[in-house]
């Protein structure tokens, strides 16, 4: 199991090199870093031409003009409609349907196969079959961000029920705990973890899938945008909308790593573990 | 086996009915891939007194975890019969279950740890935060009743685990070879906390250990088992007077003697038994041949 362990210090010892990262402000590194960035961008745009990539400047002015003139924040609105339905929707199904899978062995085998095949096959090949049932509109688009998410977050809660500890089971068995009770008490507070991983992997295929939906059905929100600009080489307020798009991952990233701290409140709560 | 017939005894069982019996019992585990069984116990029978503190000590693949499991109702033998307190064990809160692993439950505080097995029972919760004090205290961690069980040193989780055990008041206490994960030092300390906790509280206690000088200074009756199959090889009383940690019992020449037998048996056992890892490794190696 490998879910980011956060920022507590590890007591072990790691060769390094340069200076130790207690001993610097990251802040400071982290703007130079931004700061390169910037530098680097504007290189490159004067050096393919302000046609292709457009300098730091220009993508500033866009910004200012499209925001200020409602485009963007109308396009973002519209995905973010379809993001958090769809991802929320995702969540909603895939984890009692992961808990039953887990709970329910001979149900959990039966299905495995077909949520595996199912999670292979590339979820771009439905669009078609989406559009012919539910059209262009809003409905298909949230389709689309379900079966995006769906996947990752049913296998990872899966995979929790069945990673319980054998150990604490027995425990609890021994104290007289009914198999509900097991459940209740030991397999979904360890499946938790689990949970929350698939919930941060489902959270970015939802916003990939967000704007292919919004390419490939009605062109409308972010995707639309992209698809407008880009088409008509309208560069700087493309790049707005790219940026635009990873603001909204990192926030939704972030909050569900607030919201992981907060439920494994024990993780983080040790000095020596 | 022709054991030395010193120290010899039998359960001191007087006219007070024995809170455990157990019976003729066998069990055996399959091997998925082979189709032989491995004979765990073998006829085994047994009586445990009340309040007694009984230890099982034998060389590895005696049978006395799969034993302790069975009186918890865990497992149940093939053949034969164990009565505690008169019923067939069932798996409860009238006992107390001690494990080598700690196995606290990570996600939550000590305090909700040693309620769990209240919960299960549904008691209510001015009464739970009343039991689980008083039973913290007991083990002398009130202070750290809100902390996870990650913040707390090996010692301290097991002695939430006896705290877990003891909350709902079991009669019956099973432990399973408690300190053995605890470093030397603790678990002396450990030893000295678990007979201060039974003589303010007393219960059956059976206590699985590969120490046999755990055994000897803890037990009232020391059971030894023989392996392959898992047999009752003996049954020693131990005559220290307690409290027994009012003087150094370890000194005394009864400690001595005891723990030699016991430990010169378990040579013997595992030196003779062609399972073992140290099978002929003891010099002794004409006499096992001879009994085979």
């Amino acid at each position: 199991m490998s879910i980011s362990g956060g920022a507590h210090p590890l007591p072990q010892r790691r060769p390094h090199w340069g200076p130790r990262l207690s001993h610097v402000n990251i802040n400071v590194w982290r703007l130079l870093a931004f700061l390169i960035f910037l530098v680097v961008w504007w290189a490159t745009a004067k050096l393919v031409g302000q046609n292709f990539v457009p300098t730091p400047w220009q993508t500033w002015q866009a910004a200012v003009q499209t925001i200020g003139d409602g485009t963007v924040p109308k396009a973002a609105w519209a995905s973010i409609q379809v993001y958090i339905s769809g991802f929320v929707l995702a969540a909603l199904f895939a984890i009692p349907f992961g808990l039953l899978m887990g709970g329910f062995r001979v149900f959990g085998s039966t299905m495995e196969i077909y949520v595996d095949a199912l999670a292979a096959t590339p979820r771009v090949s439905f669009i078609p079959l989406i559009i012919v049932f539910l059209g262009l509109g809003y409905e298909a688009k949230i389709v689309v961000v379900f079966l995006g998410a769906v996947m990752p977050i049913l296998i990872n809660t899966y995979a929790g029920v069945l990673n319980s500890d054998g150990e604490l089971i027995e425990m609890a068995r021994s104290a007289g705990a009914s198999e509900s009770q097991i459940f209740r008490t030991i397999m979904l507070p360890g499946a938790l973890p689990y949970i929350i991983a698939g919930l941060r992997v489902g959270a970015s295929l939802a916003l990939i899938n967000t704007v292919v939906a919004e390419l490939y059905t009605a062109v409308q929100g972010l995707g639309g945008l992209l698809s407008i600009y880009g088409n008509t080489f309208r560069m700087a307020p493309y790049f707005v909308v790219v940026f635009c798009l990873s603001i909204m991952g990192v926030t939704v990233m972030q909050s569900l790593k607030v919201v992981e701290r907060r439920m494994a409140r024990w993780r983080y709560n040790s000095d020596r573990s | 086996m022709s054991s030395p017939s010193t120290i010899k005894s039998l359960p001191a069982s007087g006219a007070e009915e024995p809170a455990i019996t157990i019976r003729n019992i066998t069990k055996m585990f399959k091997r998925h891939k082979s189709h032989e069984g491995i004979l765990a116990l073998h006829d085994v029978s047994l009586d445990i007194g009340k309040n007694k503190f009984v230890s099982l000590v034998g060389p590895s693949g005696c049978g006395k975890t799969t034993l302790l499991r069975m009186l918890n109702g865990l497992i149940r033998p093939d053949e034969g019969e164990i009565l505690v307190n008169g019923q067939p064990p069932a798996p409860g809160p009238h006992m107390g279950f001690v494990f080598q692993s700690f196995r606290l439950l990570p996600w939550r505080t000590v305090h909700e740890n040693v309620a769990y097995p209240l919960q299960l029972n549904g008691m209510d919760k001015a009464e739970i935060h009343e039991r689980v004090m008083r039973y913290l205290d007991m083990v002398g961690l009130r202070k750290f009743a809100e902390s996870y069980p990650t913040e707390l040193s090996g010692g301290m989780k097991q002695r939430v685990a006896l705290a877990r055990a003891l909350v709902a008041e079991p009669d019956i206490l099973l432990m399973d070879e408690p300190f053995a994960a605890l470093d030397a030092q603790t678990r002396e300390f450990m030893q000295f906390e678990l007979m201060k906790i039974w003589h303010q509280r007393k219960a059956v206690v059976v206590f699985v250990t590969h120490s046999v000088d755990e055994a000897v200074l803890l037990s009232d009756e020391i059971v030894m088992l023989r392996p392959r199959p898992g047999q009752v090889s003996e049954i020693l009383t131990v005559d220290l007077p307690h409290p027994r940690w009012d003087y150094d019992a370890r000194a005394r020449p009864e400690f001595v003697e005891l723990r030699r037998h016991l430990w010169e048996s378990i040579k013997e056992m595992v030196a003779a038994d062609p399972q073992s890892e140290f099978f002929n490794r003891e010099g002794k190696t004409e006499r096992s041949a001879a009994e085979d």
